[in-house]
C-alpha cells in the first residue's frame, strides 16, 4: 500500500472534475442508505492554519450602502447643521450642498449602550443587541455600486478576483459534501456587477458561490422536465454509465473521465438532497414567525435568513445574501424606514436562533454595505431633497458570534460622519480580520496566478485586534 | 557569556570597536566579504526587511532598524542582540529569517522569505565579522560590478533605467529573460526525423528514452483536423471519404484535407474565437450601465474576415493598434485641402479600404469602460493602463500591469517604459466614427432587427409621455393655483422651490419609478438603433475632453493637434504623485530602436498622430522577439491543447518557461520568413507526426512515470470541447446549424428564467433578453452570439466561456455540477436532441440503423454490436415509457410584469415590459410536438450528447 500524501492546497490545480465545482461530493454523512466513496475533493473540510473562532460566516449585504448616521452611528451636530450649506465633504457631486440631519432618533440600547435609530424594532431586544459589534472605522474606496461592491466582496475594485467566500471554500473546505460550500442568495435582481461578487476568479471553479434562486429552480436547470421522472434519470444515468465505461477503458491516459461521470452521480444526489433544504414547511411555526415569515414586508428576508441558518447546519461555510434597495439620494426617511423594516425582524431572528441553537459561537454574522453615506446632499431638480451620496470614507458595519468582541462600539467616525477617525481601516484589513476568525493567514492562503503569489488583501494586511473578543 | 543589562552597553561598545578594527585593519578576503555585503547581504536586506524596518520614526517595526551596522548593533525595543559580529549562531537577525522563533518569522509573508542562498551569504557575513563599508566603498564596489556583463549572479540587462541604481543593475537569471533575448537561430536537431517540428520534439523525447506515439486512426484525425481548424464535427461523408483516401495515401489524403479546411469559411470563425478570447470581445461595455456598443459586431468580423484572407499578421497588428491613423492618412493623401480631410473624416467618406482599418481599430475599445461617477482624469488613466496592458499582453505577452507602480519586480521593464509606453496612448481618444459599411460584411439581418428594435422605442415613448403629460397637466394645475405662468420642465429646474410646483407633482411614487425606467428604455433602444447605422467603435488622436460619457462618444471636430499631454511618470501609479517628466516610447529592455531620434533610441513621435504606428511598426518589426514567439505559442496552444511557454499571456520570469525553447524560435522565425501568414502554419504543424500521433499508448504506465503531464508529448494531449464547440457541435449534428457567416449579433434561446430574470443597471432594469425570432437565426454559430457583460449565456458560461473582462490566455475546463444540469435537463439541449431525433428517423428505418446513424454523426464512427444491443433496448424501453409520461407544452410570455423598489420612497412598484420577439417567435421543434418514439431516441440522443466521447478531442 502506498501511503497517500495529500497535495498542499495553495499549489495545485486541482484535476478536472475532482470535486463538482459548486458542489462537491463524497457523502460524509452517516444517515446515508449506502456507504460512499471518499475521493480526495478541492472541497474536503481542510483543518484552519491559526486558531479558528469561526467555523462559518454568514454574510448580510446591503447593497446600495446604507447610511451609517441613519442606523447606528448618531450624528446630532447634523441635525444642528440640517439644510445648511456643506463645503465638506468630498463626493463626486459638484454644486450647492447642504447637511441632512437624520430623520430618525436614536437610543442607547442593552446593557452595552449600543446606539441604534428608532427603526430598529426587533434588533434592540436586548438579547440580541448586546450580541451585536458596532465597527464604525471601515473605509471604502470607490464611490461607484459595482467597483464599490467588488471591493467589499473581492478585495479588488475590478471585479475579476475571487470572492471571500471563494477564498473561505479554498482555505476551509466545506464539511457537506452534498452541498455548495459556498451559497448565495438575492433579491429577484442581482446586484450590480451581477455574479463576479461572488465568483471564483483566478481560484479553480469549485470554489466560485452557487446562487440559490429566490424563486422557480434554485439551481438553473436542477430538475428535468416533469414528463422525466427520478427512474427516467437512473436508467439515463445507468447507460451513460455504460458508454462512459466503454469510453473511459479506451483512454486510460485521460485521468479525469472518472470523476466527470461521479459529478453526474453527485448531480443526481444532489436533486434530492436540495428540495428538502428548500423545503421551509419543515421549520415550525413559531420559527417562521421569528423570521418575519408571516409578514410580507419581512418575508422575503426573513425566508434567506432562515435559508442561511439551515444551510450552515447543513455544514455550508460561506452564505450570503443580498438585499438592495439602500441607495437613498432622496427621501431618505422613506426609503431607510423601509429597508430597515425588511430586515429588522430577520436579522434580529436569525441571531436568536443562531443563539439558541448553540451555533452563534462559531458563525460570524456580518451585516455591511459597500459603502456609507455622506452628511449632505445636493440639490436634485432644484430641491432640497432629503438624501445622501455615497461615502467611501465613513461606513458602519455590525458583527455578531464567531469571535467577535460582542455588545461593544470599535471605532469612530467624525461629528458629521463625513471621515472614520479612529480604528480606521481599508477594506483589505477588515478581510484579513474575517479571514483571522476562520483560522487563516491571508498571507499564507495565497495562489499563484499571473505571475505572482495572490490574496484576498491584494498586498498585504492588517488584523484589526479591536474587533476580536 | 551572559550578557547582564548592565554590561551590554560596554558589551556592545566592545563588540564595535572589534568589528571597527577588523573594517580598518585589511586582510585576505576582507574584500571579498565586503563584496558579499554590498551586493549580496545589503541587497538582500534593502529588497526583504528595509520595508518594515528602515527609515524613521514610529514607522520602524519592532524598534528594529536594520539600515546601518550602528543601529543593528543597537537592536531593538526586546530583543538586543540582533547582530552579533563573528557569532551567527548569537546573532538573531539569522534566528529571525530561518524562522527558527515562532513569534518573530521574517519577513513574516511565506513569500518574501530569504532564500537558502541569501541567508547563507548573511551567516558568512556575520561570521566574517559582518563589515560595512563606507557607502563610498559600497558605490566603487557596485560601480566595478556594472561593467561585467554577465556574471555567476546573473546577466545584466540594459533599460532606460529604474527607479533605483539597485534596480538599473540587478542582475537576471538568463533562464527569466529569455523572451528578452533576440530570437536564437537553432538548428534542427539531426536524428533522422524528416519533419523538423518532429526534429524539435524529437529530441527532447529522445533525451528521455522516448519516442513520437504511433499515428492516430484516420477518424481520429479528421475530428482533430475538423475541430482545431474549423471548430466543427466532420460529417460522416467527409470521414468515410478521408478515410477511403487515407488507406491510399496517407499525406496526400491528410494534405487535401488541410487544404480544404484552411480555405474553408469556417477556419476564420473558429481562428477569431481564439484571438477575441484574448482581445475580450464583448458587444457592451460593462460596469454598472452596461451600455452597448451596438456596432462591436463589425470588430468580430474583421477578425473572422482577416484569419479566412490569411492576412500578414504583420499587418494585422498595424490596424488594430493604428487602424485610424491609417485610414485617415490614406483619406488626407486624397483630399486636397486640410479643410476637405476634415469633412472627409466627419462625414465618414472612407474608401472600403479604409473603413476596414477603422474597424480594426476597434481592437483599442474592447476592454470593459464606463467613466460614471468616475472624474474624467481618473477615467483617462483606466482607459489607458487598460488599452496598455491589453496591448502588452496581446501582441508581446507581456503583462503590463505589473510595472505601473514601480519598477517592474521580476523583469527588466522600469516603470518609466510603462509610462513611456502609455504615453502612446496618452492622445488616444474614444469615440463612434462613421465608417462605411463593406461589401463583405453581412447586413441581411438588418430589417428585421430594426423593426424589432423600433416596435421597443415605440412602447417605451408611449409610455413616457403619458407620465410626462400627467406630470405636466399636474404642474399647470399648480401655476393655475398660484396665479402664475407656467413654466416648462426643463425651464423651472433651476428656479427656487416656493416659485415651482413639487418636483413630481401628479405623480405618485408608482409614476415617479415608472418614468424612469421608461425614461432609461427610451435611450438604450434609441443607442440599440445606433447598429444599423455605418458607424464603428473607434479612436481617434486629439485632446483630452473636458466630459466623458460612454453613453455617447463622439469625435471632436477639427482637434486641437499641437495639443501634448503632460506624461509622467506616476508614483505608485497614482494620478496625485506625478514625477518625472517622460515621452513616447517603447520597451527599452527589447532593444529594438525605433529609429526615430538619435539620441533617445526608444521613442515615439512627438505628434500626438503617428505614436500608435510607430508603436504598431516597433511590435511588427522581425526583429523584436517578443512578437513573433507569442503568437506562434498561441497558434501551438490552439494545435495541441497546451502552449509551449505555458502562459501566452505573460513571457515574464514569473511565467512558465517554454517547454522547447528552440523549437519556439525557429516557428517563430520560421513563420516571419515566410510572410507571417498563420494558413501556412498550421499545414506546418498539422504535418508532422508529433501532432498527427495517437492519443494513448501501450507503454502508457512508463511514460507517465518520466513524463506525468505530457510536457514532452509523447501522445496527443487530449482536450475538452470549449462552450462554443459543444453548442456548436450539438447544431451540426442535430442538423439545425445555419452556416451563414458574419453580421449582427444572434439572440439564441436562453433559459427562459435568467432570459426574463431582473438585471439591475445603473437606474433600472434592464430589457428582458429576447430570442431572434426564427430557428435559422437563433442556430447560427456561438461566435455570434450576442455578448453581453452583466448577462453571460448560462449555457456557455457553465462551459467555461470566460469573462469578457479579462483577458483569456487559455480556456479552463473545470467540471462543475451545473454542466451536468444543463446537459441532462435544460430545454436547449433537449431541443437539439429532439431535432437530432427527428433528422435521424428521416436518415435511417431501423432503432439499430438509426443508433448507428447517430453514432456516425456525433462520434464519426459506426456503433459496436454490443452499443447496438444495449442502446436499442434502451430506446425500446424508453418508448414504452414516454407513451405513459406526455409532456407539457412549454408556454412563452408576450410581456412581463418587473418589480422595483423606487429609489427616492424606498417601496416597490410594478411596471410591465413587453416581449414583442414571442409573438412572432418561431418554436424549435419540442417534445410535446413529436410522439413517444421520437422522444425515445431523443432520451438517446441526449446521452450522446452528455457522453465523455462527444465532448472529448483526441
Amino acid at each position: 500500500m502506498t501511503l497517500h500524501t495529500p497535495p498542499t492546497r495553495r499549489d495545485f490545480l486541482y484535476g478536472l472534475g475532482a470535486s463538482l465545482g459548486s458542489v462537491a461530493f463524497s457523502s460524509l454523512q452517516a444517515n446515508q442508505a449506502e456507504p460512499q466513496t471518499v475521493t480526495p475533493s478541492a472541497l474536503a473540510p481542510q483543518p484552519p492554519m491559526l486558531t479558528a473562532k469561526a467555523r462559518n460566516i454568514i454574510m448580510l449585504f446591503m447593497e446600495g450602502g446604507p447610511g451609517h448616521m441613519d442606523t447606528f452611528d448618531p450624528k446630532p451636530k447634523l441635525t444642528e447643521l440640517h439644510k445648511t450649506e456643506s463645503k465638506s465633504t468630498r463626493s463626486l457631486a459638484t454644486g450647492f450642498k447642504f447637511f441632512v440631519g437624520s430623520p430618525f432618533s436614536f437610543s442607547k440600547v442593552g446593557q452595552s449602550g449600543i446606539d441604534m435609530c428608532d427603526q430598529w424594532q426587533h434588533l434592540r431586544d436586548p438579547s440580541v443587541a448586546d450580541e451585536l459589534c458596532n465597527y464604525r472605522g471601515c473605509q471604502a474606496e470607490s464611490l461607484n455600486h459595482p467597483e464599490a461592491l467588488f471591493h467589499m466582496n473581492t478585495g479588488s475594485r475590478l471585479g475579476a478576483d475571487p470572492a471571500l467566500g471563494a477564498w473561505t471554500t479554498y482555505g476551509l473546505g466545506t464539511t457537506n459534501q452534498n452541498l455548495p460550500g459556498y451559497v448565495v442568495m438575492t433579491e429577484l435582481a442581482m446586484p450590480q456587477g451581477g455574479s463576479r461578487n461572488w465568483s471564483n476568479g483566478f481560484l479553480p471553479a469549485h470554489y466560485q458561490g452557487t446562487r440559490l434562486r429566490p424563486s422557480g429552480s434554485p439551481i438553473l436547470d436542477i430538475h428535468p422536465p416533469s414528463h422525466k421522472t427520478r427512474e427516467h434519470q437512473r436508467k439515463a444515468l445507468d447507460t451513460l454509465g455504460f458508454l462512459n465505461r466503454q469510453h473511459s477503458q479506451r483512454h486510460p491516459e485521460h485521468k479525469d473521465l472518472a470523476a466527470r461521470m461521479e459529478s453526474y452521480e453527485l448531480a443526481y444526489r444532489m436533486q434530492a438532497e436540495v428540495p428538502s433544504l428548500m423545503d421551509l414547511g419543515q421549520e415550525p411555526d413559531y420559527i417562521q414567525t421569528m423570521y418575519g415569515m408571516d409578514d410580507e414586508v419581512t418575508a422575503p428576508f426573513g425566508k434567506q435568513c432562515l435559508m442561511a441558518r439551515r444551510l450552515v447546519e447543513r455544514g455550508v461555510r460561506f452564505v450570503q445574501i443580498f438585499s438592495g434597495g439602500w441607495d437613498s439620494h432622496d427621501y431618505l426617511e422613506r426609503g431607510h424606514s423601509s429597508r430597515i423594516r425588511s430586515v429588522d425582524k430577520p436579522m434580529a431572528g436569525l441571531i436568536k436562533d443562531l443563539k439558541n441553537r448553540g451555533m452563534l459561537d462559531d458563525t460570524l454574522v456580518i451585516w455591511t454595505g459597500e459603502f456609507g453615506r455622506t452628511p449632505d446632499n445636493n440639490k436634485r431638480g432644484g430641491v432640497y431633497s432629503l438624501g445622501r451620496g455615497h461615502n467611501a470614507d465613513a461606513m458602519s458595519m455590525l458583527l455578531a458570534g464567531g469571535g467577535v468582541k460582542k455588545g461593544s462600539i470599535v471605532g469612530a467616525t467624525d461629528e458629521i460622519g463625513a471621515q472614520a477617525v479612529d480604528v480606521r481601516h481599508p477594506i483589505r484589513d477588515f478581510h484579513v480580520t474575517l479571514l483571522h476568525l476562520l483560522g487563516l493567514d491571508d498571507n499564507k492562503l495565497t495562489y499563484f496566478h499571473g505571475g505572482r503569489f495572490k490574496q484576498l488583501s491584494q498586498f498585504g494586511g492588517k488584523v484589526i485586534h479591536e474587533l476580536l473578543a | 557569556m551572559t550578557l547582564t543589562l548592565t554590561n551590554l552597553g560596554q558589551y556592545l561598545l566592545w563588540v564595535s570597536t572589534c568589528a571597527m578594527l577588523l573594517q580598518s585593519h585589511g586582510r585576505a578576503g576582507d574584500a571579498a566579504m565586503e563584496k558579499l555585503f554590498t551586493l549580496k547581504v545589503k541587497a538582500s536586506l534593502s529588497e526583504k526587511c528595509f520595508a518594515c524596518h528602515g527609515g524613521q520614526g514610529d514607522k520602524i517595526k519592532g524598534g528594529f532598524d536594520l539600515t546601518s551596522r550602528e543601529t543593528l548593533l543597537k537592536g531593538g525595543k526586546t530583543i538586543s542582540r540582533i547582530l552579533v559580529p563573528g557569532s551567527p549562531n548569537e546573532s538573531f537577525l539569522l534566528t529571525a529569517v530561518r524562522w527558527e522563533d515562532p513569534d518573530y518569522e521574517m519577513p513574516p509573508k511565506a513569500n518574501d522569505r530569504l532564500t537558502a542562498e541569501q541567508i547563507n551569504d548573511l551567516e558568512k557575513w556575520i561570521a566574517a565579522g559582518a563589515p560595512w563599508p563606507t557607502e563610498e566603498r559600497q558605490a566603487e564596489i557596485r560601480k566595478e560590478e556594472q561593467t561585467v556583463r554577465q556574471t555567476e549572479d546573473g546577466l545584466l540587462v540594459d533599460t532606460s533605467g529604474g527607479q533605483s541604481e539597485e534596480w538599473t543593475f540587478r542582475r537576471y537569471q538568463p533562464a527569466d529573460v529569455w523572451a528578452f533575448q533576440p530570437l536564437s537561430i537553432p538548428d534542427v536537431p539531426k536524428n533522422g526525423e524528416a519533419h523538423p517540428i518532429d526534429a524539435f520534439i524529437g529530441e527532447r523525447l529522445k533525451k528521455a528514452g522516448l519516442a513520437i506515439n504511433s499515428n492516430a486512426t484516420p477518424r481520429t484525425l479528421i475530428r482533430r483536423a475538423y475541430y482545431d481548424l474549423t471548430g466543427l464535427p466532420p460529417q460522416p461523408e467527409a470521414v468515410s471519404s478521408f478515410t477511403r483516401a487515407y488507406a491510399e495515401d496517407p499525406a496526400t489524403a491528410w494534405e487535401s484535407l488541410l487544404q480544404k479546411l484552411t480555405a474553408s469559411q469556417h477556419y476564420g470563425e473558429r481562428w477569431a474565437q481564439h484571438w477575441l478570447d484574448v482581445a475580450r470581445y464583448a458587444d457592451t461595455g460593462g460596469f454598472s450601465n452596461d451600455y452597448e456598443r451596438s456596432n462591436a459586431w463589425r470588430y468580430r468580423d474583421y477578425v473572422v474576415r482577416s484569419f479566412n484572407e490569411d492576412k500578414r499578421y504583420d499587418e494585422f497588428i498595424l490596424e488594430q493598434l493604428a487602424g485610424d491613423e491609417l485610414a485617415d492618412q490614406s483619406l488626407r493623401t486624397r483630399s486636397e485641402t486640410e479643410k476637405a480631410f476634415h469633412q472627409a473624416r466627419q462625414a465618414g467618406a472612407y474608401t472600403q479600404e479604409e473603413s476596414e482599418k477603422l474597424v480594426a481599430s476597434s481592437f483599442l475599445r474592447m476592454g470593459p469602460f464606463d467613466p460614471a461617477m468616475v472624474k474624467a482624469p481618473e477615467a483617462r488613466q483606466l482607459y489607458i493602463d487598460d488599452v496598455v496592458n491589453s496591448v502588452g499582453q496581446t501582441f508581446l505577452s507581456m503583462t503590463m500591469r505589473c510595472f505601473k507602480c514601480h519598477d517592474h519586480k521580476f523583469d527588466p521593464l522600469p516603470t518609466k517604459d510603462y509610462y513611456r509606453f502609455y504615453a502612446a496612448f496618452a492622445a488616444t481618444q474614444l469615440a463612434e466614427r462613421p465608417a462605411p459599411f463593406l461589401d463583405d460584411e453581412n447586413t441581411d439581418a438588418f430589417d428585421g432587427n430594426k423593426a424589432l428594435s423600433k416596435t421597443l422605442l415605440r412602447y417605451a415613448r408611449e409610455k413616457k409621455t403619458g407620465l410626462v403629460e400627467k406630470r405636466e397637466n399636474a404642474a399647470k394645475e399648480w401655476y393655475r393655483a398660484h396665479n402664475k405662468d407656467y413654466v416648462s420642465h426643463t425651464d423651472r429646474k433651476n428656479l427656487p422651490d416656493d416659485e415651482k410646483p413639487p418636483r413630481h407633482v401628479g405623480l405618485d411614487y408608482i409614476d415617479e419609478g415608472r418614468l424612469k425606467v421608461r425614461e432609461q428604455d427610451e435611450w438604450i433602444w434609441n443607442r440599440r438603433l445606433e447598429r444599423y447605422e455605418p458607424m464603428v467603435q473607434s479612436v481617434y488622436n486629439g485632446p483630452d475632453p473636458k466630459f466623458l460619457n460612454a453613453r455617447k462618444l463622439r469625435m471632436a471636430a477639427n482637434p486641437n493637434m499641437a495639443w501634448r499631454p503632460d506624461s509622467r511618470i506616476l508614483e505608485g501609479g497614482a494620478l496625485q504623485a506625478p514625477g518625472d517628466p517622460v515621452g513616447p516610447g517603447v520597451l527599452s529592455a527589447i532593444a529594438i530602436p525605433t529609429g526615430l531620434k538619435a539620441a533617445d533610441p526608444y521613442a515615439l513621435p512627438d505628434e500626438i498622430e503617428g505614436r500608435r504606428l510607430a508603436l504598431a511598426k516597433w511590435i511588427a518589426n522581425p526583429r523584436n522577439p517578443l512578437t513573433a514567439r507569442s503568437i506562434v505559442n498561441r497558434v501551438w496552444q490552439h494545435h495541441f491543447g497546451q502552449p509551449l511557454a505555458g502562459n501566452p499571456n505573460n513571457f515574464g520570469a514569473k511565467g512558465k518557461k517554454p517547454t522547447h525553447p528552440e523549437l519556439l524560435d525557429w516557428l517563430a522565425k520560421n513563420f516571419m520568413d515566410n510572410g507571417w501568414t498563420f494558413k501556412r502554419l498550421h499545414r506546418l504543424i498539422m504535418t508532422s507526426k508529433a501532432y498527427q500521433q495517437g492519443p494513448t499508448r501501450d507503454d502508457l504506465e512508463a511514460v507517465l512515470e518520466i513524463d506525468p503531464d505530457n510536457e514532452l508529448l509523447a501522445y496527443y494531449p487530449h482536450r475538452r470541447l470549449t462552450a462554443e464547440e459543444l453548442r456548436d457541435s450539438m447544431l451540426a449534428v442535430s442538423g439545425e446549424l445555419n452556416p451563414g457567416i458574419g453580421g449582427l449579433p444572434i439572440m439564441p434561446d436562453m433559459n427562459l428564467e435568467v432570459a426574463l430574470q431582473p438585471r439591475m443597471i445603473q437606474f433600472s432594469i434592464a430589457p428582458a433578453y429576447q430570442p431572434s425570432l426564427t430557428p435559422e437565426e437563433r442556430n447560427r454559430r456561438s461566435l455570434y452570439v450576442y455578448r453581453v457583460r452583466g448577462l453571460a449565456d448560462p449555457f456557455l458560461e457553465s462551459f467555461n466561456q470566460p469573462s469578457p473582462n479579462d483577458s483569456c490566455e487559455m480556456r479552463d475546463s473545470a467540471s462543475v455540477s451545473p454542466q451536468a444540469f444543463t446537459l441532462l435537463n435544460s430545454d436547449l439541449v433537449s431541443d437539439r436532441s429532439i431535432a437530432f431525433a427527428r433528422r435521424l428517423e428521416t436518415e435511417a428505418k431501423t432503432i439499430e440503423n438509426r443508433i448507428d446513424r447517430a453514432f456516425h454523426l456525433a462520434f464519426s464512427r459506426p456503433a459496436r454490436a454490443t452499443e447496438l444491443e444495449k442502446l436499442s433496448a434502451y430506446v425500446k424501453e424508453m418508448q414504452v415509457y414516454h407513451q405513459a409520461h406526455p409532456p407539457e407544452e412549454r408556454t412563452y410570455p408576450t410581456s412581463i410584469t418587473r418589480s422595483l423598489v423606487e429609489e427616492f420612497s424606498g417601496k416597490p412598484f410594478e411596471y410591465t415590459e413587453i416581449l414583442p420577439a414571442y409573438e412572432r417567435y418561431q418554436r424549435n421543434l419540442e417534445p410535446a410536438d413529436v410522439n413517444a418514439h421520437t422522444r425515445a431516441l431523443a432520451d438517446l440522443c441526449t446521452l450522446l450528447f452528455n457522453s465523455h466521447e462527444f465532448l472529448f478531442l483526441y
